[in-house]
């Protein structure tokens, strides 16, 4: 306990005496104080004439018992006092946090860890709606800008296309082929456009679903990272909610990209399997891993966050000596039938 | 990328040409340089008379209405309504006109759902522009040129349809008319078109923004 996690920020210096100290001091003290002054009540004489030995002993024993069994009690009282600071230090409210255990009425130190546990609740909830709201208004700010990009950028490149492929036959011969070269540099700028309209805005999930469209996914990222994305995706998936799909597809995306990004590896695979009440989606990489001192950046924070806003957990970790390369697995509960919200 | 599927093609190119009589374009568009673009490059081919321009599927009705058109070239993404529901609707008129629709792309949902809408053509917008004049002689010769459903939509229109509806599905792509379907199920055309409503409701894009799949 002394010991603190220094990457937690550490724990202040402590500037006072513990209660526990405090409190015991202060009964010692007036147990002791009780002692002499019930003596010296009951029988002042014998404060003058104090050289009976087994007296001192008895005394002695019975002050002792009474220091220590007060000092269990006090103990037992402050214990789970200790327990809730530690716990209040170590809480994280990202993912599915600790609780204080058998918090129960049946003293002040209880009801504080009810109090603590409620309040946990409350922040959790409310940072679990923040979340929603900030990804929620992401994501429809990527849905305007791919329609933007879609509706004007796209349609005026097309026409600017129409118009080439005219000049193009009308053109002199000597620039004839600039047409043509500008004609093709025109439409491959509209296949990006086109890319990053579909990335900004998984709409196949909306139109093919989960499965599917995560194969459109793994093959689109083939065609043009050069990756390639070895696909197992099982055909009987539980029905999903828009939401666990929206962040299922989005974890992909993101773990495929930090796969053609940083793992200089070639190959990726992707699985997502549904059994025993949970989802479990897998990226994995034969690159070169992570190294230790690997912060995690904002797209692995982006995929925490989404995880934790459906009660999924997210790992990232290496996979293994033999191996090489780095794993994401997402696992999504799905206790309860998910199929509530009908797209 | 999307290889084509040409059934039922009674004339061929040259056929087109040669017969005089150019072919009457609609041409529905609701962005002014697309259209522009569109006019242009279809009024420059021979054989290719553009003889309505539209920018909502409200007006390429009143415009099919009043005239008759060989085929209209319809954008997917319309101000009013989509291009299937424009297909769906040309489709009943009398003289009804072939029709291609232009999208940027044409591998998704779009393509199933071309299907159930009776379009007669779809090309992709990223494709060379000769492309679209080569579906337009086709589908005005009584063509189709649908893309090849990717495996993941063929999966999906699999799983949406039912039995019957699978089966109306497979004649439309084999290109037979709908006059010919409802005697070969036993049912009548009336009931052939409800069945189609309810297959395009089914695998019409459901994207957020239904500008294409």
């Amino acid at each position: 306990m002394s010991a603190e996690d220094p990457t937690r920020g550490g724990r202040r210096a402590r500037r006072y005496v513990p209660l526990f100290h405090r409190v015991a001091a202060v009964n010692v003290f007036l147990l002791l104080a009780a002692v002499v002054v019930t003596i010296a009540v009951l029988d002042p004489d014998r404060i003058s004439s104090f050289v009976v030995n087994e007296e001192i002993v008895v005394l002695v024993a019975a002050v002792l018992v009474m220091g220590l069994v007060n000092l269990y009690v006090l103990r037992r009282f402050i214990r789970p006092l200790q327990a809730l600071a530690a716990l209040a230090r170590r809480v994280d409210l990202g993912g599915r946090s600790e609780r204080m255990p058998a918090a129960a009425p049946t003293s002040e130190a209880g009801e504080l860890a009810i109090t603590f546990n409620q309040m946990l609740d409350r922040l959790e909830a409310e940072r679990r709606e923040a979340t929603g709201r900030v990804l929620a208004g992401q994501e429809a700010e990527r849905l305007r800008i791919a329609q933007e990009l879609h509706d004007q950028v796209g349609q005026e490149l097309t026409a600017v296309l129409l118009v080439l492929s005219r000049l193009q036959d009308r053109a002199p011969d000597e620039l004839r082929a600039r047409v043509l070269e500008i004609r093709d540099e025109v439409r491959s700028t509209l296949e990006n456009v086109r890319r990053i309209s579909l990335e900004l805005r998984p709409e196949a999930l909306d139109d093919l679903g989960l499965a599917s469209a995560l194969a459109v996914l793994g093959q689109r990222f083939g065609e043009h990272s050069g990756l390639e994305v070895v696909q197992s995706i099982s055909p009987e998936l539980p029905q999903l909610s828009p939401e666990v799909e929206l962040v299922v597809y989005r974890v992909a995306q993101e773990a495929l990209t930090n796969v053609a990004r940083h793992s200089d590896g070639d190959r990726a695979e992707l699985s997502l399997t549904g059994d025993d009440g949970r989802l479990v989606l897998v990226v994995s990489d034969e690159g070169r891993g992570l190294s230790p001192d690997q912060l995690p950046g904002t797209g692995m924070r982006g995929m925490r966050e989404r995880a934790a806003l459906i009660g999924a957990t997210l790992e990232v970790a290496n996979r293994g000596p033999n191996l090489g390369g780095c794993e994401v697995r997402l696992v999504v509960p799905l206790a309860e039938p998910a199929g509530g919200s009908a797209r | 990328m999307s290889a084509l599927i040409e059934a039922a093609q009674p004339k061929c190119e040259e056929d087109a040409v040669a017969s005089q009589a150019p072919i009457r374009l609609l041409v529905v568009d609701d962005h002014p340089a697309m259209r522009r673009g569109l006019v242009e490059l279809l009024d420059d081919q021979p054989d290719f008379r553009v003889s309505g321009v539209a920018c909502t599927a409200g007006e390429a009705m009143a415009a099919a209405g009043a005239q008759r058109f060989d085929v209209a070239v319809v954008d997917y993404h319309l101000t009013d309504r989509n291009g299937l529901w424009l297909s769906r609707r040309l489709n009943r008129l009398t003289q009804p006109p072939s029709v291609v629709i232009y999208s940027a792309e044409a591998d998704g949902m779009l393509a199933a759902a071309a299907v159930a809408a009776k379009a007669h053509g779809l090309v992709r917008k990223t494709d060379d522009e000769s492309r679209l004049c080569d579906a337009v002689r086709v589908v005005a010769g009584g063509g189709l040129v649908l893309p090849i459903l990717p495996w993941q939509v063929s999966e999906v229109v699999r799983r949406r349809l039912d039995s019957e509806e699978q089966a109306i599905y497979g004649m439309l792509l084999a290109g037979f008319p709908v006059a010919e379907i409802g005697p070969m199920l036993g049912v009548s055309s009336a009931e052939v078109e409800s069945y189609l409503d309810a297959m395009l409701r089914k695998l019409e894009p459901v994207g957020p923004w239904d500008c294409h799949p």
